[in-house]
């Protein structure tokens, strides 16, 4: 037995011995487990589409990303797609993928992962690697390009704190919320989220009154509700339940202090995955939701474009998702990369990533998103409100465009800072740079008025 | 019972003997009254602390080590009521030493052919004899037999017989034994049950004589055999 | 009885132990295929060691747990906490204590050694099932733990550990061959260990109780306190397995302690074999091939609502351990065994007395 087994060692090393040489590898890093195993076609899906559009990628099955892509070229080499990681939104299994993907399929350059957690499992990998390129696909932590930073890894989109740029502002001007709880995922995500409610918030001159913190899925959310203070002690809630929490912890919001009241109520992006709900959504109906970083429903030329080239190539994928966006934007920014420097890979192809790129729904600076020194997309967000649709269906909609918002909303987040937690950040009075300067959104047009 | 007594408990099945031993040994609590070793109350006494007093036993069902081989059984017979237990260290000259006892206990029994095999793969008869060997080797000063003949050949009970016969005069023995000819050549007093109650006591050739007995007891003993 | 007859079984599995330690001893130094070192190899390692503590628990004590994997992740949490540093440049979570990793390690393994005591000190007077549920209970209350107490895990556990290893080990990122022959070290010393301990007075008597438990009770021994310590050796032996991970993979969570976690260590000692401490190694070593290779082939009809391979990859791992344990209930050891006792029965009647036979328990 074991004889066969050594054997077999033997034989599987050396079938991999041979490299391809002039071949960049690439590797594509998502979920296909657990919450986010959509994932798996949606990010596919976004950067073959961009390989498709700007790098002679052949589809090969256009309702199955997954499926794969052949004959992309760019910078005179051809690119390899040498696998797909299979994460499930937790790090261990990010560990086993990641090395897998780099170590033992060889990738030169990771286009993920998916989540948060992952991102800070990969930027530490990244830092160990430093000659791999890791160009992050929809992760909304921080650490990746603000604590752990490594030269190698590049975010064109914004974090979880980031998306809710713009919340407080609509809060407080258009609610007349003054003082707010808030009940947060207690876990990096829905502190990060938070952070970015909480930072807005109070930076305008909100205050909030508790914090609250149920753990990651839990199934009953009635002791945690209880803990936030009566709708006569505060103007309203920032609510960061996500999972499959959402609608259960607004249920038992509703039994402990009666009919839920959509103007009380500020969800963060997972209020707008509440629409399939069919009980809770139309409760939540007029609610405002913190952003994703994309906008759909969008009416410019550019997010047009987009659109068209997705549903050229990938017609069942919905193209303003922020999970094809994202992944479509990472691999486009690499192409451009690999165009540059004749296909280089290593600190080469680190220096000729773009330092700025146009993706369909930045409007700001004449449509181009910088990266900060961090490699960190400074990127335009978009508030948006549940409204129920004419057919009686609950949509997310975009009502207000966020200038240019950065990693550290001005100065409160930054390497040195505690990273965001139960208790931090601290609400503290500041000027952000996008305060004041939001505008409406109506009907997919970016208005000339500022919220009021 | 006095020190060095040889005393039999006969009763037919369900009579209660092995429920007595286990009470005497501290396998099972009595529902009522007390347990005395050495003129101790050791009612309380779970059943390894009453061992470490010098009581040995075997039981109806072998319940022996399976997996462990004959020589390492007897040899944790004897550390069994010695310090160490938890010695995770072996200490060549004292383990040594212990496996002499261990082999001498196997020698006296005559299963020194078979000093390193599992237990479990031993006959029926062997295993009588490996808890046996058990038995004697910690040097009990009280040693309750449960029916040791059982499933023996004609020529092992002899040899189990004159083994019992040979012992050291200081050990007590109680002996459960449905082979009436090994139990009245053994013991000195024999004490008769039927259904948890004592109902004859006296010597061997008193309860030869015993109506009682012959009606409850020997008569379908013998029959069935 | 007779050492001719089983000598040249024990000879022949010396000699394959032998050429497959030269052969993992000497592939890094042979640049030979990185990728099966450094993940594969290495993984075989230290999960083996936590399956060690498995097998040695199931083998020689009758007690199949649930609760190594837990013991595992908890060894990793407290370097997590103990050894990584907060601030700029650090990892975010956890204490972030910033100790000497040295210090942290010995702090890891004889806490992770106590709190074994502990769980060893509850489920010690239960047996069969309703061990195997109390000590499926420890795991899940170590997964919710590290899960909800934030200021020690959280969901989103402790990332970074692997820059702060210890100064003899040095930097494991840029060297992972040193972390390699650590993890082959400490692997090969936690074998040769269990297999002293069991001819030792503990592990003999360990071995009694796990045969008649009763019987050692009336031989004198103390059950309860003899399984209790058994506990704690494999909480040591899963300690290491887990500080190894970590120093590997460099995080901890409890994704890593959850029941999928717990079942594959369990899968891994199964494959091996619950008898004989030498499946550890080769129960993790088929369970990372598979995991790592059979994934890469889709097997059509074996894929589930659009994840290919994760779902044929779990069908795979489940349908190669089905018939691993229905071909073999003693694993790909007892296999082995079987084989060689059938190979010599045909040549005359043997009866080795060299490996204990598997318990009541197992």
């Amino acid at each position: 037995m074991l004889v066969a087994v050594v054997g077999l060692t033997v034989t599987a090393s050396v079938s991999f011995a041979g490299a391809k040489a002039g071949v960049v590898k690439v590797a594509i890093m998502t979920d296909c487990k657990g919450a986010f195993s959509f994932g798996y076609d949606y990010d596919s899906g976004g950067a073959q589409a961009a390989f498709a559009q700007y790098a002679h990628g052949k589809v090969k099955n256009k309702n199955k990303p997954s499926a794969g892509m052949t004959g992309i070229t760019a910078g005179g080499k051809q690119i390899k797609i040498v696998g797909y990681g299979c994460g499930n939104d937790t790090v261990p299994l990010a560990v086993t993928e990641t090395k897998r993907l780099m170590e033992k399929l060889n990738a030169d350059v990771m286009v993920g992962p998916l989540s948060g957690d992952e991102a800070v499992y990969v930027a530490n990998y990244a830092k160990a690697h430093p000659n791999k390129t890791f160009i992050i696909g929809t992760a909304g932590s921080q650490d990746p390009t603000l604590q752990i930073a490594p030269k190698n890894v590049f975010r064109y989109h914004g974090d979880g704190a980031m998306w809710n740029a713009g919340a407080g502002e609509i809060a407080y001007k258009k609610l007349k919320w003054r003082k707010a709880a808030i009940i947060m995922d207690d876990y990096s995500f829905g502190w990060t989220s938070a952070a970015g409610f909480i930072a807005d918030f109070c930076a305008i001159g909100g205050e909030i009154t508790k914090r609250v913190f149920p753990p990651l899925n839990t199934t009953d959310y009635a002791p945690f509700v209880r803990q936030l203070p009566p709708p006569n002690q505060v103007d309203g809630y920032f609510w960061v339940v996500g999972g499959s929490g959402t609608a259960p912890s607004l249920k038992a919001f509703e039994q402990a202090y009666g009919k839920l009241d959509p103007k009380k109520l500020y969800g963060n992006l997972f209020f707008a995955f509440l629409g399939a709900d069919k009980v809770v959504a139309p409760k939540v109906a007029g609610a405002y939701v913190g952003g994703f970083g994309t906008a759909p429903g969008l009416k410019t030329k550019a997010a047009n474009a987009y659109r068209a080239i997705m549903k050229k190539y990938y017609p069942k994928l919905p193209p303003d998702d922020g999970f094809v966006y994202n992944y479509y934007n990472a691999a486009w920014a690499l192409v451009q990369a690999l165009n540059k420097d004749g296909g280089a890979i290593g600190s080469k192809l680190q220096a000729a990533m773009p330092r700025s790129i146009k993706p369909a729904f930045q409007v700001s600076n004449g449509g181009v998103l910088h990266l900060d020194s961090n490699r960190q997309g400074i990127q335009d967000q978009y508030p948006l409100q549940l409204v129920k649709g004419a057919n009686g269906a609950v949509a997310a909609n975009v009502v207000g465009f966020v200038p240019d918002v950065d990693q550290s909303f001005h100065g409160l987040f930054k390497r040195s800072s505690p990273p965001p937690g139960r208790t931090q950040p601290k609400c503290v009075k500041a000027k952000l740079p996008w305060q004041g300067k939001i505008k409406v959104v109506k009907n997919g047009v970016i208005t000339k008025q500022t919220i009021k | 019972m006095l020190p060095g007594e040889r005393r039999a408990i006969l009763g037919p099945n369900g009579a209660g003997k092995t429920t007595l031993f286990n009470v005497i040994a501290g396998d099972l609590a009595p529902s009522a009254g007390r347990v005395e070793l050495f003129g101790e109350d050791v009612t309380t006494l779970p059943s390894r602390a009453r061992a470490r007093l010098g009581l040995a036993r075997t039981y109806q069902q072998s319940r022996l080590l399976l997996g462990l081989t004959v020589e390492n059984s007897i040899y944790l017979s004897i550390l069994g009521v010695r310090k160490g237990h938890l010695r995770p260290v072996v200490l060549p000259r004292r383990d040594e030493e212990l496996r002499e006892r261990a082999r001498a206990a196997a020698g006296r029994v005559a299963i020194s052919h078979k000093l390193d095999e599992v237990v479990g793969s031993l006959s029926h008869g062997e295993h009588r004899q490996v808890a046996l060997a058990m038995a004697l080797a910690s040097e009990p000063k009280i040693l309750m037999l449960d029916e040791p003949a059982s499933g023996l050949s004609r020529g092992e009970r002899t040899l189990l017989t004159d083994l019992l016969l040979a012992l050291d005069r200081e050990i007590t023995l109680i002996l459960i034994e449905h082979d009436m000819d090994v139990a009245l050549r053994v013991a000195e007093r024999v004490t008769m049950m039927h259904e948890g109650r004592v109902i004859v006591e006296g010597t061997p050739s008193e309860i030869r004589a015993d109506k009682l007995v012959h009606e409850l007891y020997l008569g379908t003993a013998f029959g069935d055999e | 009885m007779n050492p001719l007859r089983w000598a040249p079984k024990q000879r022949l599995e010396r000699c394959i132990a032998l050429g497959a330690l030269v052969l993992v001893a000497v592939w890094p130094a042979l640049g030979l295929n990185a990728y099966w070192s450094h993940q594969i190899f290495l993984q075989t390692f230290l999960f083996g060691i936590a399956a060690a503590s498995l097998i040695f628990l199931s083998a020689y004590g009758g007690m199949v747990s649930l609760a190594q994997t837990a013991l595992f992740g908890i060894a990793g949490v407290i370097i997590g906490n103990l050894a990584t540093k907060g601030g700029a440049g650090g990892t975010s979570k956890g204490l972030h204590l910033g100790w000497d990793p040295t210090v942290a390690v010995v702090v890891a393994v004889v806490m992770t050694t106590a709190i074994g005591l502990i769980f060893g000190l509850v489920a010690a007077r239960s047996a069969g099932i309703y061990f195997l549920m109390i000590t499926l209970t420890f795991s899940v209350i170590a997964t919710y733990t590290l899960g909800q107490v934030t200021k020690i895990s959280g969901f989103s556990g402790i990332g970074g550990i692997s820059s702060y290893t210890p100064g003899w080990l040095g930097d494991v990122l840029a060297h992972p061959d040193r972390l390699y022959y650590l993890a082959l070290g400490v692997a090969v010393a936690v074998y040769v260990l269990i297999r002293y301990i069991v001819r030792t007075p503990f592990g003999l008597s360990l071995q009694g109780v796990r045969d008649e438990p009763v019987r050692m009770s009336s031989l004198g021994y103390n059950v309860a306190l003899h399984r209790t310590l058994a506990f704690g050796f494999a909480a040591f032996v899963a300690s290491l397995g887990g500080i190894l991970y970590v120093w590997w993979s460099g995080q901890i969570a409890p994704g890593n302690v959850d029941l999928p976690g717990t079942i594959n260590l369990l899968v891994m000692a199964v494959i091996g074999g619950l008898v004989r401490i030498e499946g550890a190694w080769l129960g993790a070593f088929v369970f990372i091939v598979i995991q790592n290779y059979v994934r890469d082939f889709a097997v059509p009809g074996l894929s589930f609502g659009g994840t290919l391979f994760g779902g044929s990859f779990n069908t795979i791992v489940g349908i190669i351990f089905l018939v691993i344990v229905l071909a073999s209930p003693a694993g790909l050891m007892g296999a082995w065994d079987r084989a060689v006792a059938e190979l010599s029965r045909r040549r005359g009647p043997p009866r080795t007395a060299d490996e204990p036979a598997p318990g009541p328990g197992s």
